[in-house]
């Protein structure tokens, strides 16, 4: 995967030294550079200017309950004290971080905990608004409610960190000796919760889930055993668990992630199996696409990823099988091909601690996505049946609606400029304050594209920004969801900023690709663009607009308004 | 595996540990004479509270011995027991005879 490196500032009332260190010397990506801000010096480092001068992609804001609410610290010592004064301290020291928020493009803000050498009290530590989990719990509560509607901070669960850590989470004696509230393992978990969280918010993170069936879905071998006597459900323990990684992957489809299936199996049967066994929780429509043959599996994995239009690098796969893992680790390096246990009782602990899915800020679209590829499944069956593209693509009955992008499109317009890496001109990351700010700069204007079809809403999956510079128009940004690639929306883009250039008063239309490694899509797109001339060395494509570009067939084009 | 192997085991998986929070060039080497403490050691004040409580951690988790390192006086002296691995080896080969029953 392409990554460019992260820098990162940490804020805390502990010693977060371990934490700079592990962020430093962690092998996943990105790379992150973190500096410590000046230690324990929270509200200083938040409410002033940067102490290092610096500019940082991202924070982490960790501080424990007692450093933020001194009315906190006088209820676990049990000296009088005013409830509501804690949550009013909790929303001083948000108002806070809602400020500091806006120099960074993340910011991380673990949740508060009682140390479990702190938690003494028995029953009167879940006493309501009064005992030290209690009250803890309402500041984590009130944190998160007064957060909820900053779409750059994310709350992170340090509880657990703890409980993933086990029983050196928190050792006293760290604390003593150098004020460290916590001990590595948490600190690795929260490094590695915050760079999923990156990955998913740059469009790094993983998309696609693909399954070997045999004993990786369901107990047994469906070709030997028939489907009624596979394990899954039941009474039998391994069917439970078998039954239980299946609800775990139909959760994470309903979070956007996609399902398919690469099985080596004869497809009627296993098929039959999907559709007819009752305890079935994932059904054929679960899933975006399926190759079940005899064949290499890595050759499978790279149809079904071309099919689905998405690289190896958006993919997972997970067999039981340790020679099938090596064969696609080997052939297809960019795939994540996790180790996966023998003990099918792990299986759904497993799937989770992949922590490698787009969950940072799902959108509807993202919801949705299952089903617009379930539905896409059916456009391609459909495909296959047409004499033609062309007719396949009259059948489609697609609409485009362009408008020019405004409040209401704007968080899914940033998103899609942030996650779309294929069909990406200039492959530009921006967040709402840059891009905002790049269009106050004067003769710029962003549209945003929607698309549906017969087959249903795909939402808003595209975006063209345009710059106009005297007689030129600029095609700053032209990005394009991979869901709708080869349907002639592009071309239709295309159409729309030289219509919109014209408008602008420009007589030329000029589009500079900025290479990516995995951008080559969009290259290959211009290329084959008619009517563009390409100055090679800068793989600029320009064309005069005196004459209209002809309309594109197939789609129709709606005009709403911003 | 006798004693002696027990806690080198234990000294080179809590360097492991501390390793893991040094930079690439500060990484603490894994034999008897690798210095720990003091001129030639690579590891600052907050490294050697990292190694203090990987150590009592690991000779609780794998030898199920209970000790506290900063008790010693020495600690912090020329004549330190984490002056180097040798020295912290016999020490807590010491810790380990000192226990009841041992």
């Amino acid at each position: 995967m392409n990554h460019r490196n992260s820098s990162a500032l940490l804020v805390s009332d502990f010693n977060v030294e371990g934490l700079r260190a592990l962020f430093a010397n962690d092998a996943g990506e990105p790379a992150v550079e973190a500096i410590c801000a000046p230690f324990g010096e929270v509200y200083p480092t938040l409410l002033g200017n940067d102490p290092r001068g610096g500019t940082f992609d991202f924070s982490v804001v960790w501080t424990r309950p007692e450093g933020v609410s001194e009315t906190f610290l006088q209820a676990v010592e049990g000296q009088p004290f005013v409830a509501s004064d804690i949550l009013a301290e909790v929303d001083r020291f948000t108002a806070a971080l809602t400020r500091f928020a806006g120099r960074f493009h993340h910011l991380f803000v673990p949740t508060w905990v009682i140390p479990p050498h702190r938690q003494g009290f028995g029953l009167f530590d879940m006493q309501n608004h009064a005992g030290a989990s209690n009250l803890a719990m309402r500041m984590n509560l009130r944190l998160c409610d007064n957060l909820q509607d900053n779409p750059g901070i994310f709350v992170l669960n340090t509880a657990k960190w703890i409980e993933n850590a086990g029983g050196f989470a928190v050792n006293p004696k760290s604390w003593f000796l150098g004020r460290i509230a916590f001990g590595p393992e948490v600190f690795k978990d929260a490094v590695r919760d915050v760079k999923g969280l990156l990955n998913a918010a740059s469009g790094q993170s993983r998309k696609l889930i693909l399954l070997d069936l045999d004993d990786t879905l369901w107990g047994g071998t469906v070709g030997e055993d028939g489907w009624q006597n596979l394990k899954l459900g039941g009474h039998d323990p391994q069917g439970e668990a078998f039954l239980d990684f299946q609800r775990q992957l139909k959760i994470l489809a309903r979070r956007g992630v996609l399902l398919g299936i690469v099985s080596k199996n004869e497809e009627p049967v296993a098929l039959e199996a999907i559709r007819r066994h009752p305890e079935m929780v994932l059904r054929l429509e679960d899933f975006a696409g399926w190759r079940i043959n005899w064949a290499d599996k890595a050759e499978n994995i790279a149809a079904l990823l071309a099919e689905l239009k998405l690289t190896p690098a958006a993919a997972v796969f997970l067999d039981n099988d340790p020679a099938e893992r090596d064969r696609v680790r080997r052939a297809l390096p960019e795939v994540l091909v996790p180790d996966w246990p023998a003990d099918t009782m792990r299986y759904s602990q497993e799937l989770w601690r992949l922590r490698c899915f787009p969950f940072a800020a799902v959108s509807a679209e993202d919801r949705s996505r299952r089903e617009l590829y379930a539905i896409k499944h059916q456009g391609d069956a459909l495909r296959t049946e047409c004499q033609s593209v062309d007719e396949w693509l009259a059948s489609l009955q697609l609409v485009l609606a362009v408008e020019e992008a405004g409040p209401a499109s704007l968080p899914r317009v940033v998103q899609l400029l942030n996650k779309t890496n294929q069909m990406n001109l200039s492959t530009r990351r921006l967040n709402a304050d840059e891009l905002n700010a790049w269009l106050a700069g004067g003769g710029r204007k962003l549209w945003a594209i929607r698309v549906r079809d017969r087959f249903g809403d795909h939402g808003l999956v595209g975006l063209f920004s345009l710059e106009v510079r005297g007689t030129t128009a600029q095609l700053t940004d032209f990005v394009l969801s991979c869901r709708v690639l080869g349907r002639r929306v592009e071309e239709c883009m295309v159409w729309l900023a030289a219509e919109q250039g014209r408008l602008l008063g420009a007589t030329r239309l000029q589009a500079q690709y900025v290479a990516t490694p995995r951008n080559k899509p969009c290259l290959d797109f211009w290329q084959g663009l008619a009517g563009f001339v390409c100055d090679v060395e800068t793989t600029t494509f320009w064309r005069e607009l005196t004459e209209p570009l002809a309309e594109v067939p197939h789609v129709t084009i709606e005009r709403r308004p911003a | 595996m006798n004693d002696s192997e027990a806690i080198l085991e234990v000294i080179y998986r809590s360097i492991d540990e501390v390793n893991e929070q040094q930079p690439p060039d500060k990484r603490v080497g894994k034999s008897l004479d690798t210095v720990l403490l003091g001129e030639g050691s690579p590891l600052e004040s907050l490294g050697v509270v990292n190694l203090i409580v990987a150590l009592e951690q690991n000779l609780e988790l794998r030898l199920g011995v209970s000790a506290s390192l900063t008790d010693d006086e020495r600690l912090y002296r020329s004549d330190s027991p984490l002056g180097t691995v040798r020295s912290l080896a016999g020490h807590l080969a010491d810790v380990l005879a000192s226990r009841p029953g041992a």
